[in-house]
């Protein structure tokens, strides 16, 4: 019995966070300002009696505990809601983005992974120069997501994923040669090193298992950098994925949309953070 | 050394910026419709934007109203992070368990996309001073909870130390204790705080580039970088990449003195 609660507290912990990152996001979408605001109002072919019947269907709505319920009803019926800007069920709208963004994010991670393992391992093996080698992703660290993309734009060179490579390789570059030069420079390496062992036995049977770890735990905080530059990326680049759909149901106040968008953000965070930590929860945010 | 230059650095950098602001006879609003998109001459060193909107002003404007911006948001951020992590340190371990767990609530998002939402959850139609009280407020106010779990973690170690024991042993209560505590936890505090800085720098250029940042005529990095979308101004003028080039050296240095703070903490 124990140890089924203690597998299944973390899961429920993490389904309560996901329901109140829902339940949130709409509260914090309905308070927000114009969020009554309907284009039709505008619209003169309306006649006056059918933008009153619109006002009176916005104050009909304005109850948090109303717009829930309803929300509840539409998740729980699979459609997710209507959008109101597409005006189409959200479920509609998901499966092609989350595979756009998820091809862009897998292969952002990839690249900017084999990036970063092809940097850190010589310059944490590196004698001299060690700076050196880190010297062009510190100048990345200290570039915004927005303004890479800017200047890919401009220069009309690489894309969303180069992007995405160099955001999460600049991320990782430092930690990862930080944790192998600790891994290389431990008493009992630089003595198997001093008796003659090779470099592949060195790495796959003495540093891979020790930091195996660590690298997990930087696997999650990559995913959550590329899941959160996903957004201006996709905007600036007119990437039709999720990133660019949260950003323009941010901009329509499109309040089924952005509360399913937060949802899908958090349990891709939640995955992330359980695949280093073993367990569903999201410390390693 | 580095540590020392890039302090000297930076306070050159802000000195210039205040004095070219100071010394500007129209100011970072002041159009000059004659002479837009115009390239380097003695009136305009850098050229000016399609308005005809001074480039060197308007840049160093942006530097100063960022740094200002997310010096405060840093220093409201540390003050909420402190008094949250200290609060679930010290408090019963139920209490401790919900603060942490609305700490969780906030990380559980992606950052940038909370304070898009939030952002987009304030006025957005205000005065340019307005939006730019609001952008850093939203920042100051979602950037805590990464700090709150890093303070609360120095916390719990800090009360089960031999000198907090004895303390509550020898009959100090908590006020007396935290008094005692405070000069502890300021190293953490200030490498949290000079951390945030360029967070803040950064998270205020991409919510400008989105569209939510601060509104123009008041210049800021993000308002510049939605400008560069113009491709008649870079047709004219490589002046254009002149924001990114400066974001770039302004965020290497506080990352530089940043970096070291958080080493010694």
């Amino acid at each position: 019995m124990k140890r089924l609660l203690r597998v299944l507290s973390p899961i429920a912990r993490t389904l309560i966070l996901l329901l109140v990152v829902g339940a949130g996001t709409i509260a914090l979408v309905r308070f927000a300002p114009g969020f009554f605001s309907d284009e039709r109002e505008l619209d003169t072919k309306y006649a006056d009696a059918a933008r009153s019947e619109l006002d009176e269907q916005g104050m009909r709505d304005e109850s948090l505990k109303d717009i829930l319920l309803q929300d509840g009803q539409s998740w729980l019926n699979g459609d997710l809601g209507q959008s109101r800007q597409y005006r189409v069920p959200v479920v509609q709208l998901l499966p092609s983005r989350i595979a756009t963004s998820g091809l862009l994010l897998g292969r952002g991670l990839l690249f900017g992974w084999l990036l970063t393992i092809c940097m850190a391992l010589p310059a944490s093996v590196a004698r001299r120069g060690g700076q050196l080698w880190g010297l062009p992703f510190t100048l990345l660290l200290a570039t915004p997501t927005a303004a890479m993309a800017t200047a890919c734009i401009l220069s009309g060179m690489g894309g969303p994923v180069l992007v995405l490579t160099l955001l999460v390789a600049s991320r990782d570059f430092k930690f990862l040669s930080r944790i192998l030069r600790g891994a290389w420079d431990a008493p009992h390496l630089v003595h198997g090193r001093a008796q003659g062992l090779g470099l592949s036995a060195l790495l796959r049977v003495h540093i891979l298992p020790n930091v195996a770890q660590q690298v997990r735990s930087l696997g999650t905080l990559s995913v959550v950098t590329a899941l959160a530059a996903l957004i201006p990326v996709e905007v600036i680049f007119n990437v039709p994925g999720v990133g660019q759909l949260a950003w323009t149901a941010v901009m329509n106040r499109d309040m089924p949309v952005l509360a399913v968008v937060s949802v899908l953000l958090a349990a891709v965070v939640a995955l992330a953070g359980s695949i280093s930590t073993n367990k569903p929860v999201l410390e390693a945010a | 050394m580095k540590i020392l230059f890039a302090t000297i650095a930076l306070g050159l950098l802000i000195a210039g910026a205040a004095l070219i602001v100071w010394l500007s006879p129209s100011g970072y609003a002041a159009q000059d419709r004659e002479e837009t998109l115009v390239s380097s001459s003695s009136d305009h060193w850098t050229g000016t934007d399609a308005l005809g909107r001074d480039r060197t002003v308007r840049v160093a404007a942006a530097l100063l109203v960022g740094l200002a911006g997310a010096t405060a948001a840093a220093a409201i951020t540390t003050a909420i992070a402190a008094g949250f992590g200290l609060l679930a340190g010290f408090s019963h371990p139920a209490i401790a368990a919900v603060l942490v767990f609305i700490s969780d609530a906030f990380l559980a998002l992606p950052w940038l996309f909370l304070l898009m939402m939030a952002r987009a959850s304030l006025p957005l139609t205000a005065s340019p001073a307005q939006t730019a009280i609001l952008t850093f407020l939203c920042l100051a106010v979602l950037g805590w909870p990464a700090c709150a779990r890093a303070i609360y973690r120095g916390s719990l170690s800090l009360r089960t130390s031999e000198w907090f024991m004895q303390g509550r042993a020898s009959g100090l209560r908590t006020p007396q204790l935290i008094g005692h505590l405070l000069p502890h936890l300021r190293p953490l505090l200030l490498a949290q705080f000079l951390v945030s800085i360029p967070v803040f720098v950064v998270a205020e250029a991409n919510l400008g580039a989105l569209g939510l940042g601060i509104g123009e005529p008041l210049p800021s990095w993000g308002g510049m970088l939605l400008e560069l979308d113009n491709s008649a101004l870079l047709a004219r003028t490589h002046w254009a990449y002149l924001p990114i080039v400066l974001l770039v050296v302004v965020l290497f240095l506080i990352e530089t003195l940043a970096s070291r703070k958080d080493a010694h903490a």
